[in-house]
C-alpha cells in the first residue's frame, strides 16, 4: 500500500480502517481541519457528504446545485474556515462558472473542490474527463490512487490551497470513490488562523482588477510546476526493466499490476505537469507508456515536450480500464524495439473499447420500485400525444423496457427549456416535461420562468417524491431536510409556480383518477401549466397498505395490468401472480378492467 | 499476474452483498494482509445486479480484476452471469436454489437458466453449489444466505478459523453474531465432502 508520510507523524491507532475513498476523503477533511462541506448529490460522490454528517464537528449541507454548492463553499473559504465542495463529474459544469474566476481571485482559507468522475458511465450521461477543467482553470490537481492517498490528499490539497492561493481539484474516479482499502488514520493538521480581510483588488473581479490577477494566476502556475517536480506526491519508482509508465489516480493501480517491473513515474499532482520529472524516466528507460483512463491528458503534454510515448494509439479512450486490459494493450511494446528518431508524425488514432459481447443471459435492468408513483405518471403520459421530454433522477428509468415513457434525457434540469423549444419551434403544444422534485430546484426553476416570460406552450409534470431519491433520499429545497436529519422550512412548489404567474395544480400521485384528471386537463389547456404529482418515495414509507392480489376466477391474462411494468406482478399459467415485492399501492387494481385484482383479503374468494 | 486473490461477489441488490464483502475483507485484514475491493451499486435499490469485488494478498495495488479466483453468487442467474468472471481453474460457490427473474424473464421475452452444472463443466471450474436458503433458515433467518456461502467458500480461501471469527465480529451487529456463526459453520459443512477437508 503506498503510504506516504508527507512530514506527518501517523497517530498511534488500534486498527487501520477499511474504507472506501469517499469515507476517506470525509475523514481526511475532517483530519485537515475543514469546517464547511457542501455539494450537490451524485453517483459517485454522495457519500463523501453523508459520512462527513456523522463525523459531526464539521457544518455539512447539500445545496440546491453545483454551482450554488461552490459560491457558499468560497463565501465559507473568505470567511476563514477551511471548505470542501463534493459533485460528480457533470456537477461541476454546472459549477464551472465561479471556478473559473475563483481561480483569479484565490481564497482565504482552503478550498478543495472534489469532482468524482465516471469513467464506463456506472451511474451518469456521460463520461466527460474534468482533469481538463485543472488544466483550463489553471489550477492544481490532486488525484488519489487509492483510500490511503485519498484520506492524506485532502489535507495536501487544503496545504495547496493556502499556500499557493487557489483553490484545488481533487479528482477521484468511480473506482476510487467506491473502491475499498485500508487506511491508516493520522494526527489531525494544526490551523493557523486565517481572518476575513476586505482586499476590494483580490475579490472584486472587474476588468482591471481581473487583468492584474489573471497575470498573478499565470505566475502561480509556473510557481506551481516547480512545486509539482520538488513534491513527493509525483514519485520516479525505479524499476527493473526497459519501460516507464506515467499514471496517476486508479490507473496506476492498473499499470502497476500489469507491469511489476516497470519504473514509474506516479503522479498524485497531475497538474500542472513536472516536465523534468517525465524527462528524467526517459533518462532510465527507453520506452514509455501513459495509462490513463479517457483522455490523453498527459499524453499530449508529454507530447508536447517532443518525447515519444505509447498512449491512445493502444490504450482504449473510452470506459474504465484494468490490469488486463492494460497488459494486453501495452504487451507489444514493452518488447518492441526503442523507436529510432523520426520526421515528425501526426499521432495514431485513439484506439476505441470493443463492445462487451452478448453474454445471451437475461439482463437485470434497473427498473423503478414496485410501488413507485412515477408508475402511474407514466401511465398517463403514455396516453397523451406529447413528446415526453425527461430529465435525470430515478423517472429517468421510465425511458427503457417496459415503459419507454420519456424521449430524452440529456442533463440536469433540461427537460424544461426543451420542451419549451419545441413548442415554439412548432408553434403548438407538441412536448411535455417531466422533471423530479430535486432537479426542478436544481436548474429546472429558471427554464419555467423562462418558458413563462417567453411565453411558451408547454406541461410540466413535477414528480414530486419529497426526496432526492435516485442518490439515496437526500433533502432539497422542496422538503427543507437537512442531511442530519433536521427539518428546515421547505419551498412549496405550487406557490412557487403561481408566484411566477404559472398555472399550477397539486395532486396525490396515489389517487390515480385524480393524477389522470389533472395531466389530462392541463395537456389540452392552452398556455403553460404545472402538475406535482406528490406522494412520498415509496422506499421512505415504514408502513403500506395491504398488498394486492389476483382474483384467479377473473383474470384472463390481458396483460392490461403488465403495460405498467410493475416488477411484482408476474404471469402466472392460468393467472396473473402478484409477488411478494408488492407494496400496495394499487396501481394495478386500478388499471385492471375486469375487477381481476383488489387488496388481499377484500377480495371475495380466489384470492392466490 | 501477481499474488493477488480475488473474490467476486455477486447477486441482487438486498441479497447481503456489499456486507459479505465487508466480513471477507475484515477477515483478510486480520490475517494480516493488504486487502483492496470495489463495489458496483449505484442501481442495486433498482433491481440491477450487484458486484462487489474483493482482493487479498501481499501486495494489492488495483481495486478490481477481470478475473476472479472465487465467485460467490447468491442467486443463479447471477452465478451462470459470474461464470465469465472466472479464470481457468476457478471457483463458483453459488446459491443454486435462490432464484430471482428479471423483468424480462417474468414478461416471458427471456428464458432464465435451467441450472448450472453443464455451464461450469463447460468452463472448467469447480463448482460448489450450496442450497444456502435451507441452511440460511436452518441457522435462524434467511437473510444468513450470505454468510452461509461465504461458509461454503471459506473451504476454498486460504483463512484461519480465527480470521474468519474476527472478520465476523467486526462487520456483524453483536445480537445476531450467534445466528451468523451458525450459518457459517453450515456453510462450510455443507461443501466439506466435497472440498476433501
Amino acid at each position: 500500500m503506498a503510504v506516504v508520510g508527507f512530514g506527518y507523524n501517523p497517530s498511534l491507532v488500534e486498527r487501520t480502517f477499511f474504507f472506501s475513498g469517499n469515507e476517506a476523503i470525509a475523514h481526511g477533511a475532517v483530519r485537515a481541519g475543514a469546517g464547511f462541506a457542501c455539494g450537490y448529490p451524485g453517483t459517485p460522490s454522495t457519500e463523501i457528504i453523508e459520512t462527513l454528517v456523522g463525523l459531526g464537528g464539521i457544518h455539512a449541507e447539500w445545496c440546491a446545485n453545483e454551482k450554488v454548492a461552490l459560491e457558499t463553499a468560497v463565501g465559507a473559504s473568505l470567511a476563514g474556515v477551511r471548505s470542501i465542495v463534493t459533485m460528480k463529474h457533470v456537477g461541476l459544469n454546472v459549477a464551472a462558472d465561479p471556478l473559473m474566476t475563483l481561480s483569479l481571485t484565490g481564497v482565504n482559507a482552503g478550498l478543495v473542490v472534489v469532482t468524482a468522475d465516471d469513467p464506463g458511465m456506472h451511474s451518469s450521461q456521460n463520461e466527460q474527463d474534468n482533469r481538463t477543467y485543472a488544466r483550463f482553470a489553471k489550477i492544481p490537481m490532486l488525484e488519489p490512487s487509492d483510500s490511503q492517498e485519498a484520506y492524506d490528499f485532502v489535507a495536501e490539497a487544503f496545504a495547496l490551497s493556502e499556500r499557493f492561493d487557489t483553490p484545488v481539484l481533487l479528482r477521484s474516479t468511480t473506482r476510487i470513490s467506491h473502491g475499498r482499502g485500508q487506511v491508516l488514520p493520522r494526527v489531525a493538521v494544526a490551523l493557523e488562523p486565517r481572518e476575513y480581510e476586505r482586499d476590494l483588488d483580490k475579490y472584486v473581479m472587474v476588468p482591471q482588477h481581473a487583468r492584474v490577477r489573471n497575470h498573478i494566476v499565470l505566475e502561480r502556475l509556473e510557481r506551481l510546476r516547480g512545486f509539482s517536480e520538488e513534491s513527493p506526491l509525483n514519485v520516479l519508482e525505479a524499476g527493473t526493466s526497459d519501460f516507464g509508465i506515467i499514471a496517476a489516480g486508479v490507473a496506476y493501480g492498473y499499470a502497476r499490476e500489469a507491469f511489476p517491473k516497470a519504473w514509474f513515474l506516479k503522479l498524485g499532482l497531475s497538474n500542472p505537469l513536472p516536465y523534468a520529472k517525465v524527462v528524467r524516466l526517459y533518462e532510465h528507460v527507453s520506452r514509455v507508456a501513459v495509462v490513463e483512463e479517457l483522455d490523453p491528458f498527459i499524453e499530449e503534454q508529454v507530447r508536447s515536450l517532443g518525447l515519444p510515448v505509447v498512449g491512445k494509439a493502444a490504450i482504449p479512450a473510452e470506459g474504465e480500464l484494468d490490469q488486463d486490459v492494460v497488459f494486453r494493450a501495452l504487451e507489444p511494446y514493452v518488447v518492441r524495439k526503442p523507436p529510432r528518431r523520426r520526421r515528425p508524425t501526426v499521432p495514431p488514432a485513439p484506439r476505441l473499447a470493443s463492445p462487451a459481447p452478448p453474454a445471451g443471459l437475461p439482463v437485470r435492468h434497473p427498473v423503478l420500485c414496485p410501488g413507485c408513483t412515477h408508475w402511474s405518471v407514466f401511465a398517463v403520459l403514455r396516453r397523451l400525444r406529447l413528446a415526453p421530454m425527461g430529465d435525470i433522477g430515478c423517472y429517468t428509468l421510465g425511458a427503457l423496457p417496459p415503459l419507454l415513457a420519456l424521449d430524452t434525457c440529456l442533463c440536469m434540469g433540461a427537460s424544461v427549456g426543451m420542451m419549451a423549444g419545441f413548442n415554439q419551434a412548432l408553434g403548438r403544444k407538441a412536448a411535455a416535461a417531466v422533471i423530479g422534485d430535486s432537479t426542478f430546484f436544481h436548474s429546472g426553476v429558471t427554464s419555467l420562468i423562462d418558458a413563462f416570460s417567453n411565453e411558451a406552450e408547454g406541461l410540466v409534470v413535477v414528480l414530486d417524491n419529497l426526496s432526492t431519491a435516485m442518490t439515496g433520499h437526500q433533502g432539497h429545497p422542496g422538503t427543507g431536510v437537512h442531511p442530519d436529519g433536521r427539518r428546515g422550512p421547505g419551498v412549496d412548489i405550487q406557490r412557487l409556480c403561481e408566484g411566477i404567474g404559472v398555472r399550477c395544480v397539486t395532486v396525490d400521485a396515489t389517487d390515480y383518477a385524480s393524477l389522470e384528471a389533472a395531466i389530462s386537463a392541463e395537456a389540452s389547456a392552452p398556455g403553460l401549466g404545472v402538475v406535482v404529482a406528490r406522494a412520498p418515495c415509496v422506499l421512505t414509507l415504514r408502513e403500506t397498505p395491504g398488498a394486492a392480489a389476483v382474483d384467479a376466477g377473473r383474470c384472463n391474462l390481458c396483460g392490461a395490468c403488465l403495460e405498467i411494468g410493475c416488477p411484482a406482478l408476474v404471469p402466472g399459467e392460468t393467472a396473473m401472480r402478484v409477488t411478494e415485492a408488492c407494496t400496495g399501492c394499487g396501481l394495478c387494481i386500478e388499471i385492471c378492467r375486469r375487477g381481476a385484482l383488489g387488496r388481499a383479503g377484500a377480495l371475495l374468494g380466489g384470492a392466490s | 499476474m501477481n499474488g493477488a486473490t480475488t473474490v467476486s461477489i455477486v447477486g441482487v441488490g438486498g441479497q447481503g452483498i456489499l456486507l459479505a464483502a465487508a466480513i471477507l475483507a475484515e477477515t483478510a485484514t486480520a490475517q494480516g494482509l493488504e486487502v483492496r475491493g470495489s463495489e458496483v451499486k449505484g442501481m442495486a435499490q433498482r433491481g440491477g445486479s450487484v458486484l462487489s469485488t474483493v482482493r487479498f494478498g501481499e501486495h494489492v495495488w488495483s481495486p478490481v480484476s477481470r478475473y476472479a479466483d472465487v465467485v460467490i453468487a447468491t442467486e443463479l442467474l447471477e452465478g451462470v452471469r459470474g461464470l465469465d468472471l472466472l479464470g481457468p481453474r476457478g471457483t463458483l460457490v453459488c446459491a443454486h436454489t435462490t432464484r430471482i427473474p428479471p423483468g424480462g424473464v417474468l414478461r416471458g421475452e427471456e428464458d432464465y437458466p435451467a441450472d448450472l452444472a453443464g455451464a461450469a463443466v463447460l468452463n472448467n471450474v469447480r463448482l460448489l453449489a450450496v442450497d444456502a436458503e435451507a441452511l440460511a433458515r436452518e441457522a435462524g433467518t434467511l437473510r444468513a444466505v450470505n454468510v452461509v456461502l461465504l461458509g461454503a467458500a471459506s473451504a476454498v480461501l486460504p483463512f484461519d478459523g480465527s480470521s474468519w471469527r474476527r472478520g465476523l465480529e467486526a462487520t456483524v451487529p453483536a445480537s445476531i453474531l450467534a445466528v451468523n456463526e451458525r450459518a457459517f459453520a453450515l456453510g462450510r459443512d455443507a461443501v466439506a465432502e466435497e472440498v476433501g477437508q
